[in-house]
């Protein structure tokens, strides 16, 4: 589903303080994977992320969804991919302050053309396996960590997206929600067949994870 | 987007507010300073043209360049029988100018002395309306001056004294008038060195009857004069020429572009502060959006979405701001229209530039309230250009990692 060929990300190319952020990388992610990124704090989880989901460009190699080469793609058909192939899920939820719960989950499909109806359906199906269909009305700003990241996964995975990238989403929740977040993840993967890629440190995640890609120096050490 | 747009705008409130106050206060107050500059140049135009000039002058060929008595009228009959036959003149006028010296016992002073016919120069300008001493229509040896030649005279009414001069043959002529009216029609100058005379006691003085230095007209509406002066001349006989108000009074125009100008630029300075703060408020506000845009950008909105949801809250919020500002200040314009707002001594101020009237004249003119609003409502939509072209200029990684 998702192929990487000797991938190289540079910081501050041909400058002094020049970071090698990937080094030839090669890892592919098969169809339905549960898998997460890991490593020492620095050595390039978010950067792998954000290259996968064409985020931030990269200096060497290739990168495929589904056999179409993505990282040389224009600006326009990079937004494209993100907006129907990906869902996102950040480290600090970014949830767009003034919609609502119901708004923010439902933002995406907007964008993709759905009905209202349709829309409606999905956001109240999502809420409902999510524990948030209580806080549809309410804004961001007036929820708890863990359900600013439960809506920011509800969001996510809305749409249907092929694939979720998840930047770190447990780090800024406590252990009870972290668990619940990754069960409500493991039973998405399961139930909605989607593919997700974690970045993360936290021993819980990688030890729920069917499957541990260990970087270090922005080089895969183990995978 | 749309809905997005109005949702910013209404949790923004900061900016949302700033920028509505600021364009609602700016359009008020250029429709109502556009009113009263149009009105008070409209007003002191109509006025110059009322008091003498007309709304278009009749001369034979070479008189403006070269001028004296070689190049006056010298059959009147048939122009004016030309203007008798064109509909939409008000009014229409021979007039007869000659220059000489006028006398007291002790001073003297060159004057513009013109044989009008009184009862025609009634209906077409307002020598009469500014009588303020004696009587208006004189018969014989009598004048009609301004009240500021007097002066410099040191004559009163009744009082008399000679004029020194030559008739269109270049005869020599002398004679003793009375002081029977006096003038004042605001204009300095004019009334400094005119003086009238009936027709009839001038033509035989001067030897010029059925001449004319120049035949004045005034057209009903001055909006249709155009149109009415390109009839006359169409008719006119070769060897005369019409001229409209704006050449006869070149420079009063030339005034009232400069001072056009002048106002435009003072408005131009204001409108320059109030796009630069609509624009740093907008700026500032977008700045500290920026993680926002760039989620948005994450998540599949494209560039052009976020340039079109910044523009529908500029635009929105500009129209919201017009939609008060707009028939506010065209009511504004409109009542001092109707109820002109008076100070005290403002003609005798302004009197040099033709103002007659203590009431500050406003003019509503619902095309130039257009024109000044769409002006406003382009600088409001210039204002977003940077802060668009900023938001654009980072990644959506740049953004999302933007504190």
């Amino acid at each position: 589903m998702i192929e990487l060929k000797s991938v190289d990300k540079y910081f501050y190319k041909s400058q002094e303080r020049e970071v090698h952020a990937l080094r030839d990388i090669n890892l592919t992610i098969q169809e339905g994977e549960f898998s997460v990124i890991t490593g020492p704090s620095g050595c390039g989880k978010t950067t792998l992320l954000n290259t996968i989901g064409v985020l931030d460009t990269i200096d060497n190699g290739e990168i495929y969804l589904q056999n179409r080469e993505i990282a040389n793609l224009s600006s326009k058909e990079k937004t494209e991919i993100r907006l129907k192939e990906i869902g996102f899920v950040f480290q600090a939820y970014n949830l767009i302050p003034v919609l609502n719960v119901e708004e923010n989950i439902g933002f995406i499909m907007r964008l993709q053309g759905y009905s209202q109806d349709t829309i409606k359906a999905r956001v109240r199906e999502i809420a409902s396996l999510l524990q948030i269909e209580k806080q549809l009305g309410a804004l961001p700003n007036f929820l708890s960590g863990g359900q600013q990241q439960r809506v920011a996964v509800a969001r996510a995975v809305a749409s249907k997206p092929k694939i979720i990238l998840a930047d770190e989403p447990t780090a800024n929740l406590d252990s009870k929600n972290s668990t619940a977040l990754m069960e409500m993840m493991h039973e998405l993967n399961k139930k909605e067949g989607i593919t997700i890629l974690f970045s993360s440190h936290d021993d819980y995640v990688i030890k729920n994870a069917r499957r541990t890609i260990l970087l270090n120096d922005g080089e895969i050490i183990e995978s | 987007m749309f809905s997005l747009a109005i949702k910013n705008i209404l949790f923004y409130k900061g900016r949302s507010l700033t920028t509505f106050l600021l364009t609602f206060v700016s359009l008020y107050l250029f429709i109502v300073y556009v009113a009263f500059m149009n009105g008070s140049h409209q007003s002191m135009l109509q006025n110059a043209l009322n008091v003498y000039t007309g709304s278009f002058q009749i001369y034979q060929k070479e008189y403006r360049s070269k001028g004296g008595y070689d190049y006056l009228i010298r059959d009147t009959r048939k122009p004016l029988q030309i203007l008798a036959d064109t509909k939409g003149l008000k009014a229409f006028a021979p007039r007869l100018e000659t220059f000489g010296i006028a006398s007291s016992k002790t001073y003297s002073h060159p004057i513009m002395l013109t044989g009008i016919d009184f009862n025609r120069e009634e209906k077409l300008s307002e020598l009469k309306k500014a009588l303020t001493q004696g009587e208006y229509n004189t018969h014989g040896a009598c004048l009609y001056m301004g009240e500021n030649l007097a002066q410099k005279l040191h004559l009163h009414l009744g009082d008399t004294l000679s004029f020194v001069g030559s008739a269109v043959d270049y005869s020599f002529v002398a004679e003793l008038f009375e002081v029977c009216g006096l003038f004042k029609t605001g204009m300095y100058e004019f009334d400094s060195q005119s003086a009238f005379m009936n027709r009839d006691y001038f033509d035989t003085l001067f030897f010029s009857k059925n001449m004319a230095t120049y035949i004045v007209a005034m057209a009903e509406n001055l909006k249709h004069n155009d149109a009415v002066a390109t009839k006359v001349e169409k008719k006119l006989p070769q060897e005369l020429q019409l001229y409209r108000w704006q050449t006869l009074m070149k420079s009063m125009v030339q005034l009232m572009e400069i001072d056009s100008l002048f106002g435009y630029i003072s408005m131009g300075l204001f409108f320059i502060v109030i796009f630069f703060v609509i624009m740093i408020y907008g700026f500032i506000n977008i700045n500290a959006r920026l993680r926002e845009f760039g989620v948005l950008r994450s998540i599949g909105v494209s560039d052009n979405k976020i340039s079109l949801l910044l523009l529908l809250e500029i635009l929105l919020l500009t129209l919201f701001a017009f939609v008060f500002a707009l028939p506010l200040g065209a009511y504004t314009a409109y009542y001092f229209q109707i109820h002109p707002i008076v100070i005290e001594g403002m003609s005798e101020m302004y009197k040099s530039y033709g103002v007659v009237s203590d009431k500050v004249p406003t003019l509503f003119d619902p095309l130039t309230v257009f024109y000044n609003s769409l002006f406003l409502f382009a600088l409001n939509l210039l204002s977003i250009v940077y802060p668009i072209y900023y938001v654009r200029s980072f990644t959506p990684i740049e953004e999302t990692q933007h504190v």
